[in-house]
This record gives structure tokens, C-alpha cells and sequence, in this order.
């Protein structure tokens, strides 16, 4: 065991020394924005996952904790001239505090009504921004006024700075993601995951639980939203609260392999990039393409993988194993 | 010896069915207790009433001194009553061993802590072998054995056992009254439902029968086998020949 620890370590250093230099190195900024966007992703992806993956608690609603995250940095900002780096904190307790209420409401239903009822609240909730004007630029939403070069506001020039922002959060959420899946709460997750009454029998309290962790993946996902609002200096509640931010959380999660902790990175990776290039080679001039695509992949990881990529390696690894493992038996 | 658990007046009903009626006994610290009777006497929901799944309509249940009707489950666990269910309800996409330091994890919240006590408890069960095997490739019988490991690390005081022993041969029903005599030898307070007459003999010196809700007797396995509404309701004339009784 050694060894696969020794070789986790240096694949991982490589992979980090890599991320970290790739924007030096990259210098199409067409380029740095895929990367960007599927830094994001992979970031929603994973904070989607600590709930919708561990706990198989499937919501459609994270666009409400972004949407609610770009929105408090917004006006801490725009109202208060305060920084988007307290206000991307501030955001992460708005949506933290507001999953208290949601979860109270959704998590007395199971299985897709709970789905339902996610996919609700996001919608109730870029309903009140579109109708409520005065509170918040109603339905043109506003820009981000433009200072330049203004790093304590979380504004640069040039694209790779963002880039290393992105980055960051999704180490963090990684490291908390690794974190969580070794201590109690993790085995808890999983457990109401799989059987929530069997769970209960063995002394977990899975309301309780599940608040949790769903306190800590909205709180993620509201940095997400205020990233997201400073990268494009733009917001409406169309953008913040938009249905294709749930749709992608659980899509690049279900793709990678729910409940594991790269899953959400590589199954940003493999759509992201197909719809990337998709897009250059086919232009925009074909809407709903890349939504096909998802579609496409979507059907088929769950009719021939629905563990996942992340499930089919460490099929394929443990059958590998087990191989060389009965080996000297046959000897 | 003191009451580990006391059982007052229970009812319980699922629209017109009276599922549990007005059914009351104590099971004595460190006693083993068999609650025996045809299919859908009530017994599994008996032990959901207890166990906090279920509300009961009327009636108390006071585990070591205390009220427990209204706890919610894992409230009634943390108390320290353990159940396992009649349908295995393993965590199949976890190791034996994650499925078990989750029990173990009420105790202790230190992973190595929590993993240490899920491994004697696996021990304990004769499970050591598949620690490392996911819950859902399990034998029906290992995923049995996997359950009473899991309530096991709990470290309950009272457990609950909700017909571990369906299923098994001959051997491997040696095996489960030797487990369970040995959890008795340890000092805890058992309940145990079981279909085998043979098995329950050789486990406890005290019988509660239940009939569509009812119980009907109650004494030692040698009165309540010579009891003829038992007899009529239950056991049969050829018990000893027809041991998961034919009558329901
Ligand atoms: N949740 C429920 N809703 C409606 N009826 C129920 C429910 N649970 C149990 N019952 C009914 O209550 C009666 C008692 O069921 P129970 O499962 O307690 O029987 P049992 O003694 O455990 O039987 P078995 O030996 O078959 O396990 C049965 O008629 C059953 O159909
Ligand atoms: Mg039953």
C-alpha cells in the first residue's frame, strides 16, 4: 500500500504543478476562460456533491445559494462600496442561513418531491429579485462598476488572476470534501444516503445530518456565485438564478461519479471540454446543441455507468487487483 | 435484578388492522427474551414501537427507568437500545468495515477510535474476513451477520432481534445461538423473535407468544410449549417437525 499512497503524492504534485503554471503558459484568453469556467464548475460541482453525491440528497436548487451568493456581494458593493472579498464571504452566510429554511421546507419530502421542491425555491427566488426593483435592479440587473486593475475589489485586467481565484476555492472545497469523507459526518452522509432508516437504528440523527451538510454546500456554492458575478461585472437574477447552474452542479457529479471526490472535477472536465469544442467547431449557430450533448451523456452514464467515471476506474482498479492478488494462488 | 425494559398497555393500529393490542411485559436486565407467534402477530412492530419507528396510540415503554415513547430513533439508540431488521438493511455501497464503524461512530467520533470497535465488533460476528467487502456483495447470511455487528459497535444495552436466524442451516443456526448466547454471557439484555422453536430454546428462558396482536402467554419455553391456545394459535400439534410454523 505504500507504493499507491507514494504514487498518489506525485501525481499530485504534478497535477498541481501543472494547474499552476498553465496560465503562464496559456496565452489565449479564449482558452484561460474554458479553463476558468471549468475550474467553477468543478467547484460547484463538488460543493453540489457534499449534499446531492454523499448524502444522495438530489437537489436542482443550488442556483438559489449562487444566485443568492452574487447578490449579497452585489449590494455590499454596489450599496456599500464594501470589498466582493468580504462580500463573497458575507454571501456564503446568506445562503447558509437561507438553507435553514429551505431544508426545513424540502426535506420533508423524499426522493423526487424533494427534487421538486429544490428546483422551487430557486425559481421563488429569482422571482422575488425579478419583481422587486428598488431592492435589487429588478429584471435588467445592473454591472459591476469597472474599476481596472483593483485586486482588493477582486478585479484584474487580465484573465489569470481569476483563474488562480477559482483554483483556490476548488482546493478548498476538495480539501474539505476529503476532509468530510474521512471524519463522522461522511459516514453519516452516506449512510442516510443509502438507508436513512438504518441509519437512524444505528443512533445517527439524519435530520440533523442532512442540515449540516447542506449548511456547508450552499456556503460553497454562494462563492461560487460571487466569482462568477465580479468575472462577468454582471448580474440579473436570469444569470444568478439561472436552472443551468442546478442542472450542471448534479450533471458534472453524476457524470464523474456521485460521491467520490474527483467525480465532479473529471466530469466537468469531459463535458465542458465536449461542449467547448462543439461550440468552435459548430459556432453558436446551432442553439440547444450543447444541451443535446449533455443529454446524450447524461443517458448514457446512467444506463452503462451509473457509478460514474470514478466508479468505473475503481471497478476496474479493484479488478485489476484482485487479479494480481490471486495470482500466486494459481502458482 | 432490575427491569431493562417495561411494556405497558401497547397499541397500536393501521387504519381497521389493531396491529398490537394492549400487549404489556417486562424483560429483566440481562435476560434473554423470545417473542414468538404466527406472521403478522406484530411482532416486527412491536419492535418498532419500542425502537421509536412507529408512535404507538396508547401505552408506555420505559427502557432502564426512563419513558422512551416519543424519542425519535436514534435517540432511542443513543440511549443505548439496539435493533436489527427483519429485512437486512445493510449500507450497500460500503465496506463491512465503514458499514460498522458507522454504528461505532455513536460512541466515539475519532475515526481510528470508531474503526478499532468496528473491528472486534466484526470480530465478534465472524465477519473479519469480508471487512473489506462491499455490504451489498454479502451473503443474505453475512449481511445478517453484518447487521448485528453494526448494532453491535452502538454498544447498546438492550438489543433487539428481529429474526437473525431466517435462513440459515442447521450450522450456521449453531453458530447464531452460540453468538447469541455469547452476547448474553457479556451482559446484555436481548429480545429476540424467531420462527425456529429449537433455537429458541436453546437461547431463552423467557417466551412472550403474540396472536393478530395479542399476547397469548407467556412463561418458560416449557410452559408455553404445553400451553394449548399456544398449541392452537402457533405451534401445532407436530411443532418440533414444522419448525418455522405453518399457521397464520
Ligand atoms: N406500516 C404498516 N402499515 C400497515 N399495516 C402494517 C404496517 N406494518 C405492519 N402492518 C400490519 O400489521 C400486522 C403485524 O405485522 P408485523 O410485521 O408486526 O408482524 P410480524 O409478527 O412481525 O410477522 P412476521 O412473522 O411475518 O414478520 C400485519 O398484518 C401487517 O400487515
Ligand atoms: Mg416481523
Amino acid at each position: 500500500m505504500p507504493n499507491v499512497g507514494g504514487w498518489r503524492f506525485v501525481v499530485l504534485g504534478v497535477v498541481i504543478a501543472v494547474m499552476l503554471v498553465l496560465p503562464l503558459v496559456v496565452k489565449s484568453s479564449f482558452a484561460v476562460d474554458i479553463l476558468i469556467r471549468v475550474l467553477l464548475f468543478s467547484f460547484i460541482g463538488s460543493a453540489w456533491n457534499l449534499m446531492g453525491g454523499y448524502a444522495k440528497q438530489l437537489s436542482l436548487g443550488h442556483a438559489a445559494f449562487f444566485g443568492l451568493g452574487a447578490y449579497t456581494s452585489t449590494l455590499l458593493q454596489i450599496d456599500f462600496g464594501i470589498s466582493p472579498w468580504i462580500g463573497m464571504v458575507a454571501g456564503g452566510f446568506v445562503a447558509l442561513l437561507a438553507s435553514l429554511p429551505i431544508g426545513w421546507l424540502c426535506f420533508r419530502l423524499r426522493g423526487p418531491y424533494f427534487t421538486i421542491a429544490t428546483i422551487a425555491t430557486a425559481q421563488v427566488l429569482m422571482l422575488i429579485f425579478l419583481k422587486f426593483r428598488d431592492f435589487a435592479w429588478g429584471a435588467e440587473g445592473t454591472t459591476i462598476p469597472n474599476l481596472g486593475h483593483a485586486p482588493l475589489m477582486m478585479q484584474f485586467e487580465t484573465k489569470a488572476p481569476y483563474y488562480y481565484i477559482v483554483l483556490g476555492l476548488l482546493t478548498i472545497a476538495l480539501l474539505i470534501t476529503a476532509r468530510i469523507e474521512r471524519s463522522r459526518i461522511g459516514y453519516y452522509c452516506v449512510a442516510i444516503g443509502e438507508d436513512e432508516d438504518a441509519a437512524e437504528a444505528i443512533g445517527v440523527d439524519a435530520p440533523s445530518v442532512k442540515r449540516q451538510i447542506y449548511m456547508i454546500s450552499a456556503f460553497l456554492t454562494a462563492l461560487a456565485g460571487t466569482f462568477y458575478t465580479q468575472y462577468i461585472y454582471f448580474i440579473d437574477p436570469q444569470t444568478a438564478f439561472n436552472f443551468n447552474i442546478s442542472i450542471e452542479a448534479a450533471l458534472v457529479s453524476i457524470v464523474g461519479g456521485v460521491g467520490t471526490l474527483w467525480g465532479p472535477v473529471i466530469g466537468t472536465v469531459l463535458l465542458e471540454t465536449t461542449s467547448a469544442l462543439l461550440q468552435s467547431w459548430l459556432g453558436n449557430s446551432i442553439g440547444g446543441v450543447q444541451l443535446t450533448v449533455y443529454a446524450v451523456i447524461l443517458m448514457a452514464v446512467i444506463l452503462w455507468r451509473p457509478t460514474g467515471i470514478m466508479g468505473y476506474l475503481a471497478e476496474v482498479y479493484a479488478r485489476r487487483r484482485s487479479k494480481s492478488l490471486s495470482l500466486p494462488a494459481k502458482a | 435484578m432490575a427491569d431493562a425494559l417495561v411494556i405497558k398497555n401497547l397499541n397500536k393500529r393501521f387504519g381497521g388492522l389493531h396491529a398490537v393490542q394492549d400487549v404489556s411485559f417486562t424483560v429483566r436486565e440481562n435476560e434473554t427474551l423470545a417473542l414468538i407467534g404466527p406472521n403478522g402477530a406484530g411482532k416486527t412492530t412491536a419492535f418498532n414501537l419500542i425502537t421509536g419507528f412507529y408512535r404507538p396510540d396508547t401505552g408506555s415503554v420505559s427502557a432502564f427507568g426512563r419513558e422512551i415513547v416519543g424519542l425519535r430513533p436514534h435517540d432511542v439508540c443513543a440511549f443505548g437500545l439496539a435493533r436489527t431488521f427483519q429485512v437486512a438493511k445493510p449500507f450497500g455501497g460500503m465496506t463491512v468495515l465503514a458499514n460498522v464503524m458507522t454504528g461505532a461512530f455513536l460512541r466515539d467520533r475519532r475515526p481510528d477510535a470508531a474503526r478499532e470497535k468496528a473491528r472486534e465488533a466484526i470480530d465478534f460476528v465472524g465477519l473479519s474476513a469480508r471487512e473489506n467487502a462491499a455490504a451489498r456483495d454479502l451473503t443474505s447470511i453475512d449481511q445478517r451477520r453484518l447487521e448485528m455487528a453494526r448494532a453491535l459497535a452502538t454498544q447498546p444495552r438492550l438489543l433487539l432481534l428481529d429474526e437473525v436466524m431466517a435462513g440459515l442451516n442447521p450450522a450456521e443456526i449453531d453458530q447464531a445461538v452460540a453468538l447469541v448466547g455469547k452476547l448474553s454471557s457479556r451482559g446484555l439484555t436481548i429480545v429476540i423473535v424467531e420462527h425456529l422453536m429449537r433455537a429458541i430454546m436453546a437461547v431463552a428462558k423467557h417466551i412472550i407468544v403474540l396472536d393478530h396482536g395479542q399476547k397469548i402467554a407467556e412463561g418458560s419455553p416449557k410452559d408455553v410449549v404445553e400451553n394449548p391456545e399456544v398449541i392452537r394459535a402457533y405451534l401445532g400439534s407436530g411443532y418440533v417437525h414444522a419448525p418455522a410454523g405453518g399457521t397464520s
